[in-house]
């Protein structure tokens, strides 16, 4: 019984489907399962890592006025910056050799949490000299040759890749644009607004003919790719400073048509954040929160958690929002 | 662990390995029986280990063709208990989709399995191991990979019978890639893309080395697969405890030749056995159950009639 444990709240199946279940339950979480280093592993008691400390940083940002929000995220800051390697980036684990995607998560948390600026500029930094390896000449001759009909997408287009050395994948490059358009302009160089638009070209390329977008092969031997919930809606949330697009559009009207279809609480979150970042209506989800935690309580995956307490806050889609009000303005 | 128990030994220094064919029409049948009866057949030594059946899913079907059945990783999991196993858990990290829990819902393994808390270990999302690896097939080294995996007593393989449009076929060799986690290396997993996909599926099978494999065949997947393929009622299992015996018969059974899929071939030099005359067939013989598959343009050279 997660939530009795957890201070005494009532996760009977009654109090769970009557909305009792809520954002707030999901911080509860967070706040109880934050590790003594002051990271988050995966699942209560599992080692840091940086993600999970990203994502449950961000969720409890959203209500850092409240006194334990914030001195939880004090705590994760801490981790955070102790896990930043001397390049700049992030790990996914502390020890590991190399920087990763992680690096956007971690940065765009200390951004959000305001207080180490000097981290979020050496993120940045290690984010816009990361190329990912199919940018290489050699690779996109090797690519023509070998596959030139296989995978249609433009190849000269990069965004990031999840691990260095690899190709441009729709969430990492999603998790990066969501990075960068949280920096105020004075934090952007010439160099970033090149790489965003690089970025967001490579995601429209990328996009699923029908609209949505999987992990980023949109056509395989002449076969259109299938949809999926997560990357349509990190790759709609990267993209909302072009919400009147006809892509973004079109792959809005096939994420609510997904939404009823939808069997896990982590993409139900994404959805929703989603839907809700472009003002789309979001209407009785079937299944709910309420419904899907009693099936497998979230297998105590922190991400899920968070996922669902920005879902419910609203306020996970800041950095989007930040985006389309430079867009526009 | 099912990590390095032993030094690899060449092929050809092995004894035979037996493979056994298993019918099976539908997943209503009662499969448990089958399976347990099957694996009767093998000198498995289960008593109080911690066995891990590692299945195959790749991303939410509703139409049940692209990811292990559950109806059969039920019945392995009922068979490996009565066989005296002290625990057996469900593990697996897919490659494509981060909503594990999407996929296992839309699956319906909690109306086969129970309550998967405690017994579905998402791999992807596991505390995580550095290992080095032990071959240099690829440039990879190292990996790291996850606990649950790393701490098994006994390891299955428990793929569904595909064509694959990279590698010709994907069967419990290639359904390793699964054990290594997106929440280091994305998703999907692109490192092992990079590193070349035949190299890595024997970097993986040298290092954390599948116990014993069972292929669910009852459907498959032919043509575009592993995603986008359409449905082949094969009608099998195959399974044994050497998983390049196992994934040669199940390409035989598919009409391709194994030794003409280029990790199989490589493979069987040094993972387990691949010619014919090295496996001892049990239960039916792969001619009685031969479904030819379709392949796309690109693995016509792998067809047996080709």
């Amino acid at each position: 019984m997660l939530l009795q444990e957890n201070g005494g709240r009532d996760d009977s199946p009654e109090a769970v489907t009557s909305g009792r279940f809520s954002d707030t339950s999901s911080r509860h979480f967070l706040l109880s399962s934050q590790n003594s280093d002051g990271g988050w592993g995966y699942h209560p008691a599992a080692p840091s890592s940086v993600e999970a400390t990203a994502w449950a940083s961000l969720a409890l940002l959203a209500r850092a006025a409240d006194p334990s929000p914030a001195e939880a995220c004090v705590r994760a800051r801490v981790w955070l910056l102790g896990a930043q390697m001397p390049d700049g980036g992030w790990p996914a684990f502390p020890g590991q050799r190399q920087g990763c995607w992680a690096t956007s998560l971690a940065a765009l948390a200390l951004h959000r949490e305001g207080a180490a600026a000097d981290a979020v500029v050496r993120g940045r930094d290690w984010l816009l000299a990361a190329w990912p390896a199919d940018r290489h000449l050699g690779w996109r001759l090797r690519r023509l040759l070998a596959r030139g009909t296989v995978v249609r997408q433009d190849n000269s287009l990069h965004g990031w890749s999840w691990t260095p050395g690899t190709a441009s994948w729709v969430e990492p490059t999603a998790y990066a644009l969501l990075f960068l358009r949280s920096l105020p302009a004075e934090l952007l160089p010439p160099r970033a607004a090149q790489r965003v638009q690089l970025g967001e070209r490579m995601l429209y390329d990328r996009m699923c003919p029908g609209g949505g977008w999987n992990s980023g092969n949109p056509q395989v031997y002449g076969v259109a790719g299938m949809p999926r919930v997560g990357p349509t809606a990190w790759a709609l949330l990267a993209l909302l400073p072009h919400s009147q697009r006809a892509e973004n559009q079109m792959s809005l009207d096939w994420l609510a048509r997904a939404c009823p279809g939808i069997r896990g609480a982590a993409s139900l979150a994404l959805a929703r954040r989603c839907l809700r970042a472009y003002g789309r209506p979001i209407g009785p989800l079937v299944p709910n929160f309420g419904d899907l935690y009693l099936r497998n309580r979230f297998f105590e995956s922190v991400l899920t958690f968070a996922w669902v307490a920005l879902a419910g806050s609203g306020e996970g889609n800041r950095a989007g929002q930040t985006g389309r009000d430079k867009a526009t303005s | 662990m099912s990590l390095a128990k032993s030094t690899l030994e060449p092929s050809f220094a092995r004894p035979p390995s037996a493979v056994a064919i298993v019918r099976a029409a539908s997943y209503e049948l009662d499969l448990g029986t089958l399976i347990f009866n099957s694996l009767r057949e093998f000198d498995l030594h289960l008593w109080g280990k911690k066995v891990v059946l590692k299945p195959n899913f790749v991303e939410p079907d509703p139409d049940g063709v692209i990811n292990t059945h559950p109806a059969v990783i039920a019945a392995a999991r009922e068979s490996f208990l009565r066989l005296g196993a002290a625990s057996v858990q469900v593990a697996e990290g897919p490659g494509h989709e981060r909503d594990t829990e999407a996929i296992v819902e839309t699956l319906r393994l909690r109306e086969h399995l129970g309550p998967l808390p405690g017994l579905f270990v998402d791999l992807n999302l596991d505390e995580v191991h550095r290992v080095p690896l032990a071959t240099r097939a690829s440039r990879l080294k190292e990996l790291y990979l996850p606990q649950t995996v790393l701490e098994a007593d006994f390891l299955v393989s428990l793929p569904k019978l595909k064509t694959h449009h990279w590698v010709g076929a994907t069967l419990s060799l290639k359904n390793m890639f699964g054990i290594v986690p997106g929440c280091c290396y994305g998703w999907p997993k692109n490192i092992l893309h990079w590193a070349g996909i035949t190299r890595s599926i024997l970097d993986i099978n040298s290092t954390v080395r599948p116990d014993f494999a069972i292929v669910d065949g009852i459907v498959g997947m032919e043509g575009n697969g592993p995603i986008q393929g359409t449905a082949k009622a094969s009608g099998v299992l195959i399974l044994g405890p050497d998983p390049v015996a196992v994934d040669s018969t199940a390409a035989r059974v598919m009409g391709l030749v194994p030794e003409r899929i280029d990790y199989l071939a490589k493979a069987g030099t040094l993972l387990g056995h691949l010619q014919p005359d090295k496996i001892r067939q049990l239960g039916e013989s792969i001619a009685s159950v031969r479904t030819p598959f379709a392949v796309l343009p690109a693995f016509q050279k792998l067809l047996a009639s080709a």
